[in-house]
């Protein structure tokens, strides 16, 4: 069984409980790692990616919970849900009305068992097959910049993007997302410090260098919590005192353009050029 | 001819400006966290607005991943009330293996109680939402 047909059971589970709950308006499962396995009927698929999109942020930090097992929002017209099955997230949309205990007995039977059958019938993973050539998305969407950024906001480590990659562009030529490190904001001073230079670990420093050998990061960009950012000159902290603490030495100047004062988390990103 | 007196009774339009309902808003929800701090299994919590960042936290060497685990619970939360035009977002409760994240929006605040797996979590959201 490929993964086309392991798709389309898992597309027509989803299809099933949607006539069995009239109540889940919408349906879909994802991997942990961005893949999209099966939507219902009535989800666009670029919804589909933006709420993954939304989820990563939390994925990200999962680990400091022991890693996610359920998410649950609670609106005003309704709930979102998303629950793990089998290294798989089955997320669902129901109105306010839905019987949730109906919902969640449906879907934590019918889900779990179709998985298990498919895996009886063939046992071939499922995973990673739907990033194949032969399995791109009919309409494959761009991502938003500032979703680029969430998705990777808070991250020390590189990923790869979700996107499937034109087939056109050489792998070779295609660099790394630059990796987003925090820092708490610490001051520093004195009449040579120019007001445009910030000062992070060398050891950072060095890292970015090993990531992008062939290019010279000069510039970072620094995000704050509350939603600002600058651009800025890099160079390393000097003297032992201030090493190997997670800080950024950051002008007055800096400080006051980005509102932030000494001891705020900030996020810093390498401008690549 | 007598002229009547005129009245020195007044009466004055009480009020209160806008800066100390804020604050009283935010000191009864740290009041009410700190009550939640005491319940079974509850870990810490996060309490943040545009001006003050509140975290009380057990193991302090958390406090950067549940800030940020909080910020995107929060920010994913409302990007999907707005994807299913499900309204105004009232909580969202990520479980972990091990943790489970109650976050909500109170005011212009938004506050995150980390508590154990096996903590009562609605106990916590009925208690955030007298607020």
């Amino acid at each position: 069984m490929d993964t086309e047909v392991y798709s389309f059971a898992l597309k027509n589970a989803l299809i099933e409980i949607q006539n069995i709950c009239p109540d889940i308006k919408n349906a879909f499962m994802f991997r942990e790692d961005g893949e999209i396995v099966a939507v219902d009927a009535d989800t666009p698929e670029n919804t589909v990616v933006r709420v993954i999109n939304a989820f990563d942020g939390v994925f990200e930090k999962a680990d400091a919970l022991g890693g996610v097992e359920s998410i649950t929002l609670d609106s005003s017209k309704g709930r979102v849900s998303a629950s793990c099955m089998n290294d798989l997230y089955l997320v669902t949309v129901t109105t306010k009305k839905a019987d949730m205990n109906y919902v969640n007995t449906v879907t934590r039977v019918l889900i779990p068992t179709v998985l298990k059958l498919i895996e009886k019938i063939s046992p071939a993973p499922l995973k990673n097959n739907l990033s194949e050539p032969e399995m791109k998305p009919e309409t494959p969407m761009e991502r938003k910049s500032e979703e680029v950024a969430r998705a990777y906001a808070g991250e020390t480590v590189t990923k790869e993007p979700r996107e499937p990659v034109q087939t056109d562009t050489k792998p070779e030529a295609v660099l790394p997302e630059p990796p987003v490190n925090q820092f708490i904001v610490e001051n520093i001073g004195g009449l040579l410090v120019p007001s445009d230079t910030v000062r992070v670990d060398n050891e950072i420093l060095s890292q970015w260098n090993e990531l992008y050998p062939d290019r010279k990061i000069n510039d970072v960009e620094i995000e704050t919590f509350g939603g600002k950012s600058a651009r800025c000159k890099i160079k390393p902290i000097k003297g032992s005192k201030y090493e190997d603490k997670g800080l950024i030495q950051m002008p007055d100047k800096i400080q006051s353009t980005l509102e932030i004062k000494k001891g705020e988390l900030v996020r810093v990103k390498p401008i690549v050029e | 001819m007598v002229k009547k007196k005129k009245s020195l009774q007044e009466i004055e339009a009480v009020t209160e400006p806008i800066a100390i309902e804020e604050a009283t808003a935010v000191n009864s929800l740290k009041a009410s966290l700190e009550a939640i701090k005491e319940y079974d299994g509850v870990i810490g919590y996060i309490l943040r607005n545009t001006t003050s960042a509140s975290i009380d936290l057990k193991d302090p060497t958390k406090i950067i991943d549940y800030a940020i685990l909080s910020s995107s619970a929060l920010d994913a939360g409302k990007v999907l009330s707005e994807l299913f035009d499900l309204g105004d977002a009232s909580n969202i409760v990520v479980n972990g293996k091990s943790i489970k994240m109650v976050s909500l929006i109170v005011g212009e605040t938004k506050v995150s109680v980390f508590m154990d797996r096996s903590a009562d979590s609605e106990k916590v959201l009925r208690r955030l939402h007298e607020i």
